[in-house]
């Protein structure tokens, strides 16, 4: 009995748990743009035959990707609710900073949570704060991958914040290379 | 015994989930009738191609699509709490079970996501919705029979080199106005 019960448990556990994270929130919000790209589109993409030599590459890169979010807004309210959520989850997440850059204004940090070796990365945390001239960003990438390959996706994607990102994938050959 | 108990269990479970889930399928029965709703069925042959001229991987890319179903919302003066309700319904359908979503981009004001059924090799059915509150909402299925990602890149290229029938989309354009 005690077994069911148990195993019961387990399925609406992680039923409610699953896919759901501190950001969910600020999606379908007004005033912030989200972009969210779920594993299965990546499985989708990497089930895909290609050619040539570059996208394949691109491919690599996908296959260990599990989640991609991103929420950017100019509204000043909006940008201070998510700098409180992402530096309330980043004390509980256990993630360490790779680089900060200020630049014209506006810094961007960006937090890694390692896997087994120190250039895995399972979990990126990238914050673009704009401080009411630009746009602040949010970018959650969870999956099992390599920075350095991350310059492959940047270069493919237009995201927003896109191109901090690819000063962290060129400039910084691990987690504790650019500390 | 145990084990019956825990099959019933799940089995219940599971017919549960079935019987409660709204379906598409339903919503679009249920609204294609009313007002401020078009709804559509596009057959494959929308797509006019010479088949002799396709390779084979392009051909089976073109079987594997049975047909394609719209269900457009038009927004206007009187209708916005409309909008709210249904385009949250509509949502809410696509948060279910069955539905697996692929992605989705949004501002609050408008918004738009893929979602599929299926396994990721056999996939039913490619589910787009798009909202925008100045112009209304429009969900598309696109129903077919073993999906897969290689198909819907042949697919792209069969639609490239195709003439597209605009005669079976010929209710959309009233609202396009």
């Amino acid at each position: 009995m005690k077994k069911i019960f148990l195993s019961l448990l387990f399925l609406v556990v992680t039923h409610v748990t699953f896919g759901q994270s501190v950001f969910d929130k600020f999606e379908d919000q007004e005033k912030i743009r989200t972009v969210i790209v779920n594993k299965k589109m990546f499985t989708l993409l990497s089930k895909m035959k290609v050619e040539d030599k570059e996208t394949q590459q691109y491919v690599n890169l996908i296959k260990k990707l599990d989640n991609l979010k991103v929420f950017a807004t100019q509204s000043d309210t909006k940008a201070a609710e998510m700098k409180a959520t992402a530096d309330k989850y980043l004390k509980t997440a256990g993630m360490e900073e790779l680089m900060r850059i200020t630049d014209k204004g506006k810094s961007v940090k960006i937090y890694v949570k390692s896997g087994a070796t120190d250039s895995q990365i399972k979990e990126l945390l990238m914050f673009v704060d704009g401080s009411g001239n630009e746009e602040t960003v949010l970018m959650s990438l969870t999956g099992n991958f390599d920075l350095d390959e991350l310059s492959v996706l940047t270069e493919k994607m237009k995201l927003p914040g896109g191109d901090d990102l690819k000063k962290a994938s060129k400039g910084g050959k691990g987690p504790k290379g650019s500390k | 015994m145990r084990l019956a108990f825990f099959t019933t269990v799940l089995l219940s479970l599971l017919l549960m989930s079935c019987s409660n889930e709204p379906s598409l399928q339903k919503y679009f029965v249920e609204n294609s009738g009313k007002k401020d709703f078009v709804m559509l069925d596009v057959s494959t042959s929308i797509i006019n191609v010479d088949k002799a001229k396709l390779t084979p991987e392009q051909q089976t890319a073109l079987e594997s699509f049975k047909k394609m179903n719209i269900l457009v919302f038009k927004t206007n003066d009187k209708n916005a709490a409309d909008y709210q309700s249904e385009s949250q319904k509509v949502g809410e359908i696509l948060k279910g079970q069955e539905y697996q979503e692929l992605m989705k981009i949004g501002s609050g004001k408008d918004g738009a996501s893929v979602s599929f059924v299926g396994e990721e090799d056999d996939i039913d059915e490619f589910v787009f919705f798009a909202k925008n509150r100045e112009n209304g909402f429009a969900v598309v299925r696109i129903l077919g029979d073993d999906m897969n990602p290689n198909n819907i890149m042949n697919m792209i290229s069969v639609l490239q080199s195709a003439n597209v029938d605009m005669e079976q989309l010929k209710p959309l354009q009233g609202l396009l106005k």
